[in-house]
């Protein structure tokens, strides 16, 4: 017999075409597509809900088995880090408030400025080749495609399919997922200080450059132990008299902007085209990396992604490639904040 | 009605009412347990499995039917999971043409390879279309992980491809 009869030969045809035609029209946006997904997950959700009722006691048990070493000694860890941040929390709150009040009121664009639409973790994807989750909230929340995803660390991923009650995020660690991003340069360390003024009664706060990097030994201007705030300025004039302080170009931020690609599960996430010769010097690992913002780009500026983990360096011009290490723990994601902001490139998108 | 009812009784409405109880399992419970860090494909596995069993043609279609149901559910270009789980059944299907009488240890060979073809396939095929960046050494790890549970878990889904694809007698 030959190894392929003629309904074999049909059979494998018909397969490859019929994939094919499902492949072309997908890559090529279809609403077919998407229509056919949409069915299939009616049809389907009450199928895959009545398996997660019956296979429930599994998973539990087998978590029981398998982790609950790691969860006891993990929880004991969280109380700990939970009680020592829990100052420094309140009075970084009140930071942030401040700093989003003076953006807004300088006209900048702030994330205070954009709602946000709070969901819940439904599903992974069930794929060794697809890093995305999938959120209980869709498209009746006002969700579109495109919208940038936080966690209470920082940004996950971003929303690329979008149901009436469901939505799925691609994570950040996606081959697929990329962004502009921005390195803030750390190599300055402020220090604040708090110093009696003899002439006003007031205490007064100077600011320190110093150029060499250390490890940084906060020393507080507060009184909640771990949190440092940032250069603080308090009128040293008397009451009547005004005073312009503007800071000079040095004590800026400087910033590099490069794009953030994804690696996969089992890779840092890198930041590439980044120039060779970065205004504020050499980037050093715990550089913290934020999303670039900007017309085009898919996530508003200032959402804070995670820090440089190690700096790869390249011959010749292309510039030194970043390997960061997230914020969010993206093994461990449960509540999401999604932002009702939809970048300009997928306005199209439903 | 007669049609009707042969159309419902048919091997392969059987094997679209199985297909959708895997899909809840693979969604579920092989989603969450993931030994090693690797996810168990069972619709792969139970397309290799009616591939050993029945042979290439009806491994390709059981794999482009199962492929299909699966990609309604993943997030990569509809039709992917359907080319290569249907490849993966077709490959699985070969098998009596190397082996004159198979036995069951012969049947679980055939999984093991073909799953762990199948799970290297995913990144290639993906690759092909577009979607780089997956075709890493990890890549291995989880052919190697995902072709021995498959292997051990073929002694279960043989007899359910079995009994799921056997065509009823005519009367």
């Amino acid at each position: 017999m030959p190894v392929l009869s003629i309904n074999r030969r049909r059979a494998i045809v018909l397969l490859a075409l019929t994939s094919v035609i499902f492949l072309t029209l997908d890559l090529q946006g279809s609403s077919a597509t998407s229509a056919v997904r949409s069915v299939f997950g009616v049809v389907f959700r009450p199928i895959e809900s009545v398996a997660r009722v019956v296979t429930r006691p599994i998973s539990n048990s087998w978590y029981g088995v398998t982790h609950y070493d790691d969860v006891s000694s993990e929880n004991r860890l969280l109380r700990e880090k939970i009680a020592q941040q829990e100052g420094a929390a309140v009075a970084a709150a009140a930071s942030v408030r401040l700093s989003q009040e003076l953006l807004a009121l300088n006209g900048l664009p702030t994330l205070a400025g954009i709602n946000s639409v709070t969901a819940q973790v439904i599903g992974d994807s069930p794929s060794n080749y697809s890093q995305s989750v999938e959120i209980n909230q869709g498209s009746e929340s006002g969700i579109r495609v495109g919208m940038p995803v936080l966690n209470a660390a920082g940004l996950v991923g971003r929303i690329t399919r979008v149901f009436t009650d469901r939505a799925v995020v691609m994570l950040i660690s996606d081959p697929e997922y990329a962004l502009s991003v921005k390195v803030v340069a750390a190599p300055e360390s402020t220090i604040s200080s708090i110093l009696p003024s003899e002439d006003f009664g007031t205490k007064v706060t100077t600011t320190v450059l110093i150029t060499e990097t250390t490890e940084a030994k906060p020393i507080v201007t507060s009184t909640i132990p771990g949190f440092t705030p940032g250069t603080t300025s308090i009128p040293t004039t008397p009451s009547g008299i005004t005073s312009l302080t503007v800071p000079s170009n040095d004590e800026l931020a400087v910033r590099e902007t490069g794009i953030l690609e994804g690696q996969g599960p089992s890779r840092a996430p890198t930041v590439r085209f980044i120039s060779a010769d970065q205004r504020f010097g050499e980037i050093k690992a715990g550089a913290p990396i934020v999303s670039a913002g900007g017309s085009m780009s898919l996530a508003p500026p200032d959402i804070v992604i995670g820090v440089v983990s190690r700096v790869v360096a390249r011959l010749g011009t292309a510039g030194p490639v970043l390997e960061i290490k997230l914020v969010a723990d993206l093994s461990n994601l449960s509540f999401l904040r999604i932002l009702l902001y939809q970048p300009i490139t997928e306005r199209s998108s439903p | 009605m007669n049609r009707l009812l042969l159309i419902a009784g048919s091997r392969w409405t059987r094997l679209v009412l199985v297909a959708l109880g895997l899909l809840g399992l693979q969604t579920t419970v092989a989603n969450e347990l993931r030994p090693f860090g690797i996810m168990l494909p069972l619709m792969l596995l139970f397309v290799v499995a009616a591939g050993s069993v029945y042979g290439s043609e009806v491994g390709a279609i059981a794999g482009l039917v199962i492929g299909a149901m699966y990609d309604c559910v993943l997030t990569t270009p509809l039709g992917l999971a359907s080319l290569v789980i249907g490849l993966s059944g077709y490959g699985a299907g070969l098998l009596p043409y190397f082996v004159r009488e198979p036995t069951w240890w012969s049947r679980v060979l055939a999984v093991v390879v073909m799953s762990a073809i199948g799970e290297i396939m995913f990144p290639v095929i993906q690759g092909i279309i577009g979607f780089d960046g997956w075709l890493q050494s990890r890549v291995f790890t989880i052919a190697i992980v995902a072709a021995l549970f498959n292997g051990a878990l073929a002694l279960l889904f043989v007899p359910l491809a079995r009994w799921t694809l056997h065509e009823a007698a005519r009367t």
